[in-house]
């Protein structure tokens, strides 16, 4: 069989798989596929399109309905209203997962809150990078003749949260600063103090309910040490 | 698109242009009610934004995968109404299978629709029409050979279509 041959039989395929070859030209193509492989593969590779197409409807293909021209800004705004609302619902579990321990701890820590903010030596303000979405910390770290006076500002969390404020010394040591409990909706930070000089913290932590933050401090020149 | 494909807005609009259009034909065919379609559609997206982490291209077409989600859709969406009160309540469960047809010959149509008119036409008016292959080379002016070979290029390219829209059968 010559190529050319082949291949004008090849293009009889399409109507015999589709079952629209008469004899005798049918039976002359099928001795010809049973004698050739690339003409069998073909047939292979055809039939299921053959068995597929009586599930189509040909007066079906003209109408192809178009979704409401809105729908697409509707689907949008439902996606930006879930995103939303997944940030808000991130911020509640948080807040959950903190009450637990808030109140057991609550009894056994000291609280030192002093109203105002001191003046004096420029203070260094702290923000905690790796906290959850939804929930800021900070901390403003002042030097004071007496050690370092710290204002936290807390939001995110859930109100009534304990949150227990520690700074790791220079030397890797843990030395706690005081607790305080956030209340929502109070428009008055924390005041903490320690006798601690700021230019021996390395990071300021809080541990907020069963979560620990720590942030490193920038390094100050040493100072005279207080004590 | 790359895995987690639409787990950004951004990502979710262009699959919206370029799926809806024939999501919302079989949602509307298998629903018969446009609000239904709609919800369906929007459900659809919704539901593939939720889950866009786990959408891995590297497996398969985000448009198989939003007509599975859709499939799915559907079946939620019959299920709550035939569960209407207004409906008789035979508790026949809707049957999978009828949907999965209706799916199949959704893509089979929109496959015809996207191979070149010259193959479709003959396609239509051999094999749906059943039309002698000498009128139909007679109106189209072309050799009864040409109808032929068109057949068969045109069975070729849905062959192919079917297989980029993911039909593995």
């Amino acid at each position: 069989m010559t190529a050319e041959g082949c291949r004008n039989r090849r293009e009889a395929l399409g109507l015999y798989v589709l079952g629209q070859l008469a004899e005798p030209e049918r039976e002359a193509l099928e001795a010809h596929i049973e004698g050739c492989p690339g003409c069998r593969a073909e047939v292979a590779s055809l039939e299921p399109v053959a068995r597929l197409l009586p599930l189509a409807d040909p007066e079906r293909l003209d109408k192809v309905p178009a979704p409401p021209p809105d729908l697409g800004g509707r689907i949008a705004a439902s996606i930006a209203a879930e995103r939303r609302a997944q940030r808000r619902s991130h911020r509640l579990r948080f807040g959950l997962a903190f009450g637990g321990v808030a109140a057991a701890a609550a009894a056994a820590l000291a609280i030192f809150v002093l109203p105002g903010r001191g003046g004096g030596e420029p203070s260094q303000r702290v923000v905690f990078e790796s906290v959850p979405p939804g929930v800021a910390i900070s901390a403003s770290l002042q030097p004071k003749p007496f050690g370092t006076e710290i204002r936290m500002e807390v939001s995110g969390i859930r109100s009534g949260t304990l949150c227990r404020v520690f700074f790791r010394r220079n030397d890797g040591a843990r030395v706690p600063v005081g607790t305080f409990r956030y209340r929502y909706g109070g428009d008055s930070d924390a005041v903490l103090s320690s006798a601690l000089d700021l230019s021996r913290a390395s990071a300021v932590g809080v541990r907020a309910g069963d979560r620990t933050f720590i942030q490193p401090v920038k390094s100050q020149p040493l100072t005279e040490e207080s004590t | 698109m790359a895995a987690g494909a639409l787990s950004r807005e951004r990502d979710v609009r262009e699959a919206y242009a370029a799926h809806s259009q024939e999501l919302y034909g079989f949602a509307l065919r298998s629903l018969r009610d446009p609000g239904l379609a709609e919800e369906a559609v929007q459900e659809t997206f919704l539901r593939a934004w939720r889950a866009g982490e786990r959408f891995d291209a590297e497996i398969g077409s985000l448009r198989t995968w939003l007509f599975a989600i859709l499939r799915n859709v559907v079946i939620d969406l019959g299920r709550a109404r035939a569960s209407r009160p207004r409906v008789a309540s035979g508790g026949i469960e809707p049957s999978v299978d009828p949907l999965d047809d209706a799916l199949l010959a959704w893509q089979v149509e929109e496959a015809l629709r996207r191979i070149g008119d010259d193959h479709r036409r003959v396609i239509l008016e051999t094999y749906f029409r059943g039309r002698p292959h000498a009128e139909v080379a007679a109106e189209l002016g072309v050799p009864i050979g040409t109808v032929k070979s068109r057949v068969f290029y045109g069975l070729r390219a849905l062959r192919n279509v079917l297989e980029e829209m993911g039909y593995d059968g």
